[in-house]
């Protein structure tokens, strides 16, 4: 009898050992959960998904206009074919295969950054709602990146020199501020790179199509 | 004859004194954890504030709501998609627009793909932090997540999502404090970089300079989990959302009405 009340002692102790290694282990793994979050982060967190809900409620709007629209032509073929034109050149413009042209601002920069600087910049001009951009005239696509290449950093087969042009269009204030803005890109450039960025806001700015073929030869659309 | 006796009693002193050593050292093994789990606790508990509950509360609040949104996008891009299949006018006009919204729709990422490839998977280091060292060194960071976007977009990718959001021309992955935001949703690790392109082209990206002047040197450094491997066949997401423009207007090509 008191052997079976020992046994019964050691399996409770066991289990609870267990139960508080298990509980151990789990609290020295990275805390993800959002109650551990630093108000600083969930504020920033409420205010990143905040404007990507409004934008999503934009985007809804203007989709379900556009299926009014369709559903309004009735049988008026043709302007069914001009809706979906419209929505080709939309399409190919977002993809960058089109042009676009808008309010934005041109930046030019005076100095050799490296790849990551430069992906950083174009990174921060996305942050900011960029709609589109281009690099001395050639259109950034989703595929265009900064790489090491053999004469200097290069953006889809072109060199880029010691002084170069990103043309961006977007909301040219919230573009600026997030660029010249306290710890921005720009002052992060000129203290670590020694390079000069000016940035001028424009009321048009034009970001011509790329002239790289997008075109898919291993992926398939999913029917 | 005398000594028969005293056998048994110190096989029961023994046994007496091997459970009560056990005993002993379940319940001290049984103290210490529960006191490195009691301090873990207290400071996690004080870590949480009301304020943080809130914001968190509200977080997961514009999740659903986003969710709920994209939902509703994927459904209304379903009934236009539909309309433009079966828009009225020769078959020969509405067999041409259907082949370029199909080729436009695939170019801005807003269509499923499958295809060869590869999937990454890197995690936060399982290591310790030493006294003194930033935590964050040892996390996941945006930046790593972006070096390995260019080492695959350098190395032939045809298309590419990170945690299931496809990376397209208007994706920024970026930082608010520690947590990572692609396509402004909120993203956890295990980070799960899926891409498609051809294989052997692909499989060199580790040996980008991307790769390794970022990745490579914090696996090495702090060790983050990580590993890859080829596949055969795998399925990207279509991109969420609806490609438009606020402040631009795109520019019709020259000679078309």
């Amino acid at each position: 009898m008191r052997g079976r009340l020992a046994q019964l002692s050691m399996f409770g102790v066991a289990v609870l050992i267990g139960l508080l290694l298990v509980g151990q282990l789990r609290s020295q793994q990275r805390p993800v959960e959002l109650r551990t979050l630093t108000p600083q982060e969930l504020s920033g967190l409420v205010q990143s998904l905040s404007q990507r809900n409004r934008e999503l409620q934009t985007a809804l709007t203007a989709q379900l206009g556009q299926l009014n629209s369709y559903e309004r032509t009735d049988v008026e073929g043709r302007s069914q074919l001009e809706l979906g034109q419209q929505e080709v050149l939309t399409l190919n413009a977002f993809a960058g295969l089109g042009a676009v042209q808008g309010r934005g601002v041109v930046i030019n920069v005076q100095g050799f950054l490296d790849w990551i600087a430069v992906n950083d910049l174009l990174n921060e001009l996305r942050n900011s709602r960029a709609e589109a951009i281009a690099l001395d005239g050639l259109r950034i696509t989703a595929r265009s990146v900064a790489v090491q290449g053999v004469d200097g950093v290069m953006i889809d087969g072109q060199t880029i020199g010691s002084s170069f042009e990103v043309s961006a269009i977007g909301e040219p204030d919230a573009l600026t501020s997030a660029i010249t803005g306290p710890g921005g890109l720009k002052s992060q450039l000129e203290l670590y790179a020694q390079a000069t960025l000016t940035i001028h806001e424009m009321a048009s700015v034009l970001v011509p199509a790329t002239q790289r073929d997008l075109g898919f030869t291993v992926a398939q659309p999913v029917e | 004859m005398g000594r028969e006796p005293a056998a048994p009693s110190r096989r029961r002193l023994s046994t007496r004194t091997q459970w009560t050593l056990s005993v002993a050292m379940a319940l001290a093994i049984v103290g210490f954890v529960g006191a490195a789990q009691w301090n873990s606790s207290v400071q996690r508990t004080a870590f949480t504030t009301s304020a943080q509950q809130v914001l968190a509360n509200q977080v997961t609040q514009l999740e659903t709501e986003q969710d709920a949104l994209q939902a509703r996008i994927e459904q209304t891009n379903g009934k236009i998609e539909s309309y433009q299949k079966s828009a009225a006018g020769s078959e020969a006009d509405l067999t041409q627009l259907n082949a370029h919204l199909a080729a436009a729709r695939a170019a801005a990422g807003l269509t499923r793909v499958h295809g060869s490839g590869v999937r990454i998977e890197i995690a936060d280091s399982l290591r310790q932090v030493p006294p003194g060292e930033s935590p964050a060194n040892y996390l996941v960071l945006a930046e790593d997540l972006r070096a390995i976007v260019v080492a695959l977009w350098a190395s032939g990718a045809e298309a590419i999502s990170i945690n299931t959001y496809r990376v397209v021309s208007s994706t920024s992955i970026r930082a608010v404090g520690n947590p990572v935001l692609i396509n402004d949703q909120y993203a956890q690790p295990p980070f799960v970089i899926e891409a498609i392109g051809p294989r052997d082209q692909l499989s060199q990206f580790e040996s980008q300079s991307a790769f390794l002047s970022t990745v490579q040197r914090r696996i090495d450094a702090f060790g983050l989990e990580y590993a890859w491997a080829p596949l055969d066949d795998i399925t990207l997401e279509a991109f969420v959302g609806v490609p438009s423009f606020r402040e631009g207007v795109p520019v019709r090509p020259t000679g078309t009405p």
